[in-house]
């Protein structure tokens, strides 16, 4: 190699090294997506619109795709019903093969109920869904289905850190036609469906995590949205059935 | 030449070792998407994709609700700071406080005062929701 007598000094290499880095950022920053505002608005007329609603339920068929040890993908499918009266009622059911959970909020209590197993707890709980939300998260590590679509201010957390914004087009889903966006984050992609017209509710949401070779995603298609359940206030209310053990939620660590 | 191929040879170690990093970042969970946690809550564990030769077989388990169901339990466990894998009763007590989601085998329930407690071998369960998951706790009645 030294024969070839390739002196170079390290002030070249460095000018070297620089030109390349300029040379790198150039491309990356002209490759760099821009974010469509039109996507945007029309991410941000759904959570408005679904954060000004004041009762809804839906229908959430949701799947999870996962690896087995061998590397091998699976999909795990999990199906949700989410009933919520602003400002303090929320009812969810989430079935799948493995476990049924059952929430009940009632503005005072929070229950979780595995119905399956026969065994619930309650836990007084806060004033509204959404430090509801919070309090489950937080406090007892405890998931509430669709939480997503419940929380007001939901756009800002959807939109932070997204670097591009892209309007796809036209999708047709459970026979809706919706607009078809897609967003990026350093961390994830994300795609939103949501209802063309005057009621720009979301069809699907797909999240993909890039964090990981595989890219897997979680994919979310909701349905049969009722804007005026009519939902009696019994229906938020848990009444243990008989024989049904309670038992307490473990503290957070 | 020799200070390009160390040039070289620095960046791709940088690049392997930005890699191994990645590998070895924990849980994603990227904040405002409830949606990916929400399977998590109801699988009782993280997705696998960094988790390799982690405990359980998937496949086994998805084959009947029971085995299943185990599937769920070691995850847990692993959740569990206090966890200890799960062992039949014949191997000694278990420290109070062992989280587990499946009871070992041969237990019996035991009502003391309000609360149901599953008597396996020299050690009493309890149950209780650990975020969404249910599972069971050595306790002291």
């Amino acid at each position: 190699m030294s024969e070839l007598n390739l002196r170079i000094s390290p002030a070249r290499l460095a000018s070297g090294v620089f030109a390349l880095l300029v040379v790198v950022s150039t491309v990356v920053g002209a490759q760099a997506p821009a974010k469509d505002p039109a996507a945007v608005k029309i991410l941000q007329n759904m959570t408005d619109y679904v954060s000004g609603l004041q009762q809804f339920s839906v229908h959430t068929e949701n799947t999870y795709e996962d690896l087995l040890d061998s590397g091998q993908r699976v999909d795990l499918d999990i199906a949700a019903d989410v009933t919520v009266r602003r400002p303090n009622k929320l009812h969810a059911a989430r079935t799948s093969n493995l476990n049924n959970q059952n929430f009940f909020y009632d503005g005072k209590t929070l229950t979780l109920y595995n119905s399956s197993k026969g065994v619930y707890a309650s836990q007084p709980a806060p004033k509204t869904v959404e430090e509801l939300l919070d309090y489950a998260r937080e406090d007892l590590g405890v998931i509430v289905p669709a939480s997503d679509l419940a929380y007001r201010g939901v756009f800002d957390i959807l939109m932070q850190g997204v670097t591009s914004a892209v309007v796809i087009g036209k999708a047709t889903i459970g026979g809706v036609t919706c607009d078809h966006l897609a967003f990026s984050r350093p961390d994830i992609d994300f795609q939103v469906w949501v209802a063309e017209g005057d009621r720009p509710l979301p069809c699907k949401y797909v999240v993909t995590d890039k964090s990981t070779p595989e890219q897997v995603s979680t994919v979310s298609v909701m349905s049969n949205w009722n804007l005026s359940p009519g939902t009696p206030d019994a229906a938020f209310k848990f009444i243990p059935p008989e024989g049904v053990q309670a038992i307490s939620f473990m503290p957070v660590k | 030449m020799k200070i390009i191929l160390k040039f070289a040879l620095l960046a791709s170690t940088a690049i392997v070792v930005f890699m191994l990093d990645m590998e070895s970042k924990p849980t994603w969970q990227p904040q405002g998407f409830q949606l990916i946690s929400e399977a998590h809550a109801v699988y009782g564990r993280q997705r696998r994709t960094r988790r390799r030769g982690a405990a359980v077989g998937y496949a086994a388990g998805s084959a009947s609700g029971a085995a299943a169901a185990s599937a769920t339990a070691s995850t847990t466990q692993q959740q569990a700071a206090t966890t200890q894998p799960v062992t039949t009763p014949e191997s000694g007590a278990q420290p109070i406080g062992t989280v587990v989601s499946t009871l070992p085998a041969g237990c019996s329930p035991v009502q003391v005062g309000a609360t149901e407690y599953q008597k396996c071998g020299p050690d009493y369960y309890r149950a209780a929701f650990q975020g969404n998951n249910l599972v069971y706790v050595t306790t002291q009645p």
